[in-house]
């Protein structure tokens, strides 16, 4: 069920590609294995290269210089070796801020969305009736556009919107909260949306883990004496920490580039004080010019998040090689 | 593994989760049929009393946007429509056709180099806000800013990554001795794969291509930066009303998102079963 394929070309490719698979003597002569090989990956590779390879080395030229569309092209831009990264990492609060930031929302979504996750996984395990309707309910707010989820709650958090309406019958008349004119509030609203959006994406991996965990090392623990509980944290979710980690990856990896909701929600405000790192970025640079600033940014992010990534995936990457086999 | 029923107590937390997940969907669907002086009414009015379609009118209608039209909308949504409709699904068939010969490609033939499952993902951790700068720099030079086929072929360089894993995991579930046999009966490798792997991951490919559709149709960072006047998508005008308008035309911004998810779900019911795997480049499998 867990494939390698987070790490490598899988253990059972590479070894078949050893031995390649001959047709006995009545094959026709056609194509060549390494030929075909190459006509299928080639234009993805194509592509690849050129929109993405490509526009990323002009942007890593970019960020050593320090060029902006005012000062005509990029190649008489002046060479500035390492400025831009100094700069960002020494002197810009603002760039320091928003990686905290958006570090402190990773932490904070994860945390939640898989709890609630975890949480529906786990009653999807009874038995009850509606239980398919049950489930594709559940599913769909990750079906929904990011900008689109932004701008409902953009409506919900408003001043005189259901939100404040709720809480006003709970908390009494006079909570008349600004959601988007309080730094805390902005970004626990932002939390909620983000949590509202994806927490399905857990309950829908963690539950698929729940379904495939073997029943036989489940039976051996009852049959020992392991109550409930023990079963499900010493047996099932051992059982289940690939899954859960592949899924805190893949969520990691969309939160540190939390934009379109922000966008939406609160476009950094109020001041910059829900400024995620990408919403800095696109400020730097389609607002303010500052391309080359921009850029510097982006790479010291891309290494940032390859280094944590690196991290989390670290104590599964032996179990996932082993699951691909 | 036992499956007990579920106790009253565990019904009660269900259905609160359901309400909590259902609520803002409810909330859009309300606001979409909202007459004007519901909009933003204080205290926010939850069911209107007289349900209009009148959102849906205005939208499309230019006469009616530049009445409400302050700041700078003044556009009706038909571009959008048209621009979202034509970006995704081109995008989305590019994308799937490039990612179908890939995924054959790496998933028989292994591609050679390990990293380049790393290299793909890095390039998903990228700030997309990043990837935009040298987009627009280098499009500006060739003419290809505010023009569909800029904006396209960003679509299919950035989905097919999720399109070439999500097949190929489909593509690793065929026992590759039925290719094999075809191979024995004559066929040449490259027949092989096209009359054979790809008739035999018909329901795979579906599900990715819908995938893919979901990915496209939901883009807004690179629609945001590369469209001026010519292109527009769904979710660009949709910003665009937040910006110029401090939210004046909730109920037609409603009716607008209404229009962007409706498909979208649709679809995502269609293929949930495929959801986790496309998420996770096809690590999971149901």
């Amino acid at each position: 069920m867990l494939k390698d394929s987070l790490n490598a070309s899988s253990p059972e490719t590479a070894s078949v590609t050893q031995t390649p698979p001959k047709a006995p003597g009545t094959g026709r002569p056609g194509a060549g294995e390494k030929t075909v090989a190459r006509i299928l990956t080639m234009p993805g590779q194509l592509v690849s290269l050129l929109v993405l390879v490509a526009p990323l080395l002009v942007a890593l030229y970019m960020s050593f210089t320090d060029w902006s569309p005012t000062r005509g092209s990029l190649f008489e831009a002046e060479f500035v070796g390492f400025e831009n990264y100094s700069e960002l990492l020494i002197w810009d609060t603002r760039f320091v801020y928003a990686v905290l930031r958006t570090l402190l929302i990773s932490i904070a979504c994860l945390s939640l969305e898989f709890t609630f996750g975890l949480g529906l996984a786990v009653l999807f395990m009874r038995r009850f009736r509606g239980k398919s309707v049950l489930f594709s309910a559940f599913l769909t707010p990750m079906m929904i556009l990011p900008v689109v989820v932004g701008y409902i709650f953009w409506m919900l958090f408003q001043s005189s919107g259901p939100v404040n309406q709720i809480m006003e019958c709970i908390l009494g008349p006079d909570v008349a909260l600004e959601w988007f004119k309080n730094a805390p509030l902005a970004v626990t609203a932002v939390i909620v949306t983000e949590v509202w959006h994806w927490t399905p994406l857990f309950f829908l991996i963690l539950l698929s883990g729940l379904n495939s965990v073997p029943e036989n090392p489940v039976r051996a623990a009852v049959i020992l004496g392991a109550s409930p509980r023990q079963v499900f944290w010493r047996v099932i979710m051992p059982m289940l920490k690939p899954v859960i980690i592949v899924a805190f990856v893949i969520r990691a990896m969309e939160i540190i580039k939390l934009f379109d909701e922000v966008f939406m929600l609160t476009r950094g405000g109020p001041g910059s004080s829900t400024e995620t790192i990408s919403l800095y970025i696109y400020k730097l640079a389609f607002n303010d010019f500052q391309l080359a600033y921009g850029a510097a940014a982006a790479f010291l992010t891309l290494i940032g998040s390859l280094v944590l990534i690196h991290l989390m995936l670290a104590p599964v990457r032996n179990q996932l090689l082993e699951a691909g086999r | 593994m036992q499956t007990k029923k579920l106790s009253p107590l565990q019904w009660v937390l269900m259905l609160m989760a359901l309400t909590v997940t259902l609520f803002p969907v409810f909330w859009i669907l309300m606001t979409a049929i909202k007459p004007p002086t519901d909009w933003n009414a204080s205290p926010a009015i939850w069911v209107p009393s007289e349900p209009t379609f009148v959102n849906f009118k205005t939208l499309f209608d230019p006469e009616a946007i530049r009445e409400y039209g302050v700041g700078g909308v003044s556009q009706s949504a038909t571009k959008a429509v048209f621009g979202s409709v034509l970006a995704s699904v081109t995008a989305t068939f590019l994308s799937v056709l490039i990612g179908l010969f890939s995924a054959i490609g790496i998933s028989r033939y292994g591609d050679g180099n390990k990293a380049t499952p790393l290299i793909i993902l890095s390039g998903r951790m990228f700030p997309p806000a990043a990837i935009a700068v040298p987009f627009v720099i280098i499009f500006s030079n060739i003419g290809l800013t505010d023009s569909y086929v800029g904006l396209i072929a960003i679509y299919v360089a950035v989905t097919l990554p999720f399109s070439t894993w999500m097949l190929k995991s489909f593509v690793d579930d065929l026992p590759r001795e039925i290719e094999e046999a075809a191979m024995i009966d004559g066929l040449s490798r490259m027949r092989a794969h096209l009359t054979v792997t790809i008739p035999l991951i018909k329901g795979g490919l579906f599900a990715t291509t819908m995938f893919i559709f979901i990915l496209n149709w939901s883009e807004f960072m690179f629609a945001l930066v590369l469209s001026y006047t010519n292109v527009s998508t769904i979710p660009v005008q949709l910003a665009k009303y937040v910006t110029a308008t401090a939210g004046t035309l909730y109920g037609v911004q409603a009716a607008l998102a209404v229009l962007a998810m409706v498909p979208l779900v649709i679809v995502g019911y269609l293929i949930q079963g495929h959801l986790a795997r496309g998420m996770t480049f096809g690590a999971i499998k149901q």
